[in-house]
């Protein structure tokens, strides 16, 4: 019983601080406005929308109150003892926590200087809109509830084995799927992989008709991201080069089509398509210039190195200096856009199908190239440099060559991304563009296509659909990072190999791994 | 005429000559092998012959013409396969994948056929991937083509290993003790296998070995190193029963 106790005050004690850092970065007023506006909870002010909060509060009591041991689950004593524990505990701590706010806030003390979120809507948010005295009373109230509540509702899924009742279901259901006859003819099919592609072509082609010019834009947006991260899915994932200065090549591809299509500051205005195969050829050029200085360095020397590129290039279209000849800090406007027999290309659906063909084709290319004498030779290089020449490889050269694949996919990104803004500006090529290119290749599973498509929906599909919460995107983006290092590191949707790798396969400590496996014996 | 030939060839790293002054003859066709102790620099002349390191002194002729100076790819490219002594696979990629990066030298479809998937291309493919299966079946690995090089087995590792090697179409192989740590019965299957490589497939052999048994069962002519230095040469007979090698395998004893 004594064990209990502890564990649910251990519990109410992390919940507790996680919840002020959260109220700290104004999370949960966010989210309560989330939960209220879902709801339809009384949304005519934001420090009156307090229903919000008290159900976030709730849902986190009674989360706290069912983190019990999987083996005291079954005893109703148990897991109330835990649930009345855990719920008292971060009562207190967010009862005390919102009294000594809202003190401090009633003697006029400015915490807004040290505490940004904490101004005195948001502490009068905190209090319920009520006295300092009712407010923490209430918060007290709600977790002590419904962390027993929490508790409680262990005892009664466990005993009624809901848990197990609903996966019993859930199989039966895909059995019954799996298993019937329209599912065993398409399995047998030889031909139904080209229905499925044929089934997502249709889709993919009718979606940008229905979904509307928001939706094409947030769309277009992860489609450019899905190319970026095809090409640094060569790069890193393929040839093993940790390539942190990605952005540069897609700033390149934007600024070929920027300068060469606008009427300012170099007064061309050429035609989209052939400047858009230009953005393209000279990004893999400028991707060959590059790595021949930079290509000669290994692993963590060769990132700090692309990094520091990544940033040059930013720097200098930023520059006065280059302003007469890239715009300077102001970027370039009306950049052209493309039309097709008289057709004019340049809206959101239009874009988000040029976008597609892009991803289509860029897809192409790597699957032949991927299975080809020189994908092999990239893999090699990454598993042992080393080795990989000793077989005959020019190391140098297929680096290049993998620098340059990987920049002219960035090229395409970037000159497309450009063409649909009709702009592009120093602001568009920041580090955070690599950084997200390459997170979004871990979250989705290094080397896998599907995997790449599903990492770019992650992080830069879901904070278009969660808008509110986009300034805490940098927030999950760590957590989602950590999470994924920890529970699934070959990403959600990994190559088959990958998940081989990782998995599967633990004779790993056979003494025949890197550990043994120095050059001289 | 010796396919391989080492004139006077010396490497330092700092003070300590790892090689020094080192002539070896390998004729074609033969089964050479350099013995010595730990330490005596029989891997690194390996790494002088192969490019890793580059020698400080002397020359290095394959079929006549010097090696000095070319990188390790292009060495390879010659027609020079080596095997490492502690196996040095593609962990992370399957046998058969292991190979064919071994075949990338005879292979000539370039970055452009790759990319464009071209008939030439995919005609080769094909023609590569039948070439690498044999060579799995003939080191005995038939059926494991598409399990990862490190989940082989330790013995089936060195197969491979030396299944890489000789997708090079080699010339001349230099196996770094193909017969560590396996036992007395594996090693005599490792010795034919090495002897049928010869008479097959014509390839010249150039051995390290530490197992006397293989060495002198194997062997034509024997090498011996010390301290960097060629302290004896010959067959299998005169090094057993040379007093100098004896001395430097087993210390000197004051009688």
């Amino acid at each position: 019983m004594k064990k209990l106790i502890k564990q649910g005050n251990q519990t109410g004690l992390i919940f507790g601080i996680v919840l002020i850092f959260l109220i700290l970065f104004g999370l949960t007023t966010t989210l309560s406005e989330i939960v209220g506006d879902f709801l339809k909870l009384s949304s005519n002010a934001r420090a009156s929308n307090t229903g919000g909060l008290m159900v976030l509060f709730a849902l986190a009591g009674l989360w706290a109150g069912s983190r019990v041991d999987d083996a005291e689950k079954s005893d109703l004593k148990s897991t109330l003892t835990f649930g009345v524990s855990a719920g008292i505990v971060i009562g207190l701590f967010i009862g005390i926590f919102i009294l000594l706010v809202g003190y401090l806030d009633s003697v006029d003390v400015e915490m807004r200087a040290y505490l940004a979120q904490l101004d005195h809507q948001s502490v009068l948010f905190l209090l319920f809109g009520r006295s300092i005295a009712a407010g923490s009373l209430i918060s007290f109230g709600i977790f002590s509830v419904f962390g027993t509540l929490g508790g409680l509702l262990t005892f009664t899924l466990e005993t009624r084995k809901a848990g197990e009742y609903v996966q019993e279901q859930i199989f039966t259901v895909k059995g019954k799927v799996l298993g019937s006859k329209l599912a065993k003819q398409y399995q047998s099919n030889p031909r139904s992989k080209w229905i499925g592609y044929g089934v997502l072509a249709i889709v993919v082609f009718l979606m940008p008709q229905f979904i509307g010019r928001y939706w094409n834009y947030a769309m277009g947006t992860v489609g450019i991201y899905v190319l970026m991260g095809l090409g640094l899915n060569i790069v890193v994932g393929l040839a093993g080069l940790l390539d942190l200065g990605y952005v540069a090549f897609f700033a390149i591809g934007a600024y070929v089509l920027g300068l060469l299509t606008a009427p300012e500051p170099i007064a061309l205005t050429l035609g989209f398509w052939p400047v858009l195969i230009l953005s393209v050829v000279i990004a893999a050029f400028a991707g060959i210039i590059l790595g021949i200085p930079v290509l000669r360095m290994r692993g963590d020397y060769l990132a700090i190195v692309t990094l520091g590129f990544g940033e040059i290039i930013r720097v200098l279209i930023r520059s006065d200096m280059m302003a007469p000849y890239l715009g300077g800090p102001q970027g370039i406007r009306d950049i052209g856009g493309p039309s097709i027999f008289g057709w004019n290309l340049s809206t959101e659906k239009g874009y988000l199908y040029l976008i597609f063909l892009g991803i289509i084709i860029t897809i192409i290319l790597t699957n032949f190239i991927q299975s080809s004498r020189v994908g092999r030779a990239w893999m090699a290089m990454r598993e042992d440099e080393t080795v990989a020449q000793a077989m005959g490889i020019n190391t140098f050269y297929y680096k290049l060559m993998a620098f340059a694949t990987g920049a002219a996919f960035a090229g395409l990104g970037g000159a497309l991304f450009a063409a649909r803004n009709q702009y592009t500006g120093p602001a568009d090529h920041t580090l955070m563009v690599s950084i997200n290119v390459l997170c979004l290749l871990i979250v989705g599973g290094m080397g896998s296509v599907p995997g790449i498509i599903v990492g770019a929906f992650v992080l830069k599909g879901l904070p278009e659909v969660l808008r509110e919460l986009d300034i805490y995107r940098m927030l999950v983006f760590g957590g989602l990072l950590v999470y994924m290092m920890i529970i699934r590191p070959e990403g959600l949707w990994p190559a088959p190999r990958r998940k081989m790798e990782l998995h599967l396969d633990e004779p790993d400590d056979l003494p025949t791994d890197e550990s043994l496996v120095g050059y001289e014996g | 005429m010796s396919i391989l030939e080492t004139r006077n060839v010396t490497k330092r790293f700092g003070g300590l000559s790892a090689v020094d002054n080192v002539s070896i003859q390998i004729p074609k066709g033969s089964i050479y092998s350099i013995i010595g102790p730990n330490g005596a620099g029989k891997t690194t002349l390996y790494n002088c012959i192969t490019g890793f390191y580059p020698a400080d002194e002397g020359d290095m002729l394959f079929q006549g013409e010097s090696l000095l100076g070319l990188s390790p790819d292009k060495i390879t490219r010659k027609g020079i396969s080596r095997t490492y002594q502690n196996i040095r696979l593609f962990p992370a990629m399957t046998a058969l994948e292991n190979i064919l990066v071994g075949a990338h030298p005879q292979l000539k479809s370039n970055y452009v056929d790759a990319i464009l998937h071209t008939p030439r291309q995919k005609r080769e493919e094909k023609q590569a991937l039948q070439d690498a299966q044999e060579l799995l079946n003939f080191v005995e690995l038939t059926g494991k083509g598409d399990l990862l090089a490190r989940n082989l087995p330790y013995g089936e590792q060195r197969r491979l290993e030396m299944a890489r090697a000789l997708a090079n179409k080699p010339a001349i192989i230099l196996l770094d003790e193909p017969t560590a740590g396996m036992n007395p019965n594996e090693s005599v299957i490792m010795m034919r296998f090495i002897e049928t490589l010869r008479d097959k497939l014509g390839i010249t052999i150039l051995l390290i070995e530490h197992d006397m048994k293989v060495v002198m069962g194997i062997s034509e002519f024997i090498y011996v190193l010390d301290f960097g230095q060629l302290i004896a040469k010959g067959t299998p007979g005169e090094i057993q029963n040379n007093p100098q090698v004896i001395e430097s395998y087993l210390g000197r004893g004051d009688v």
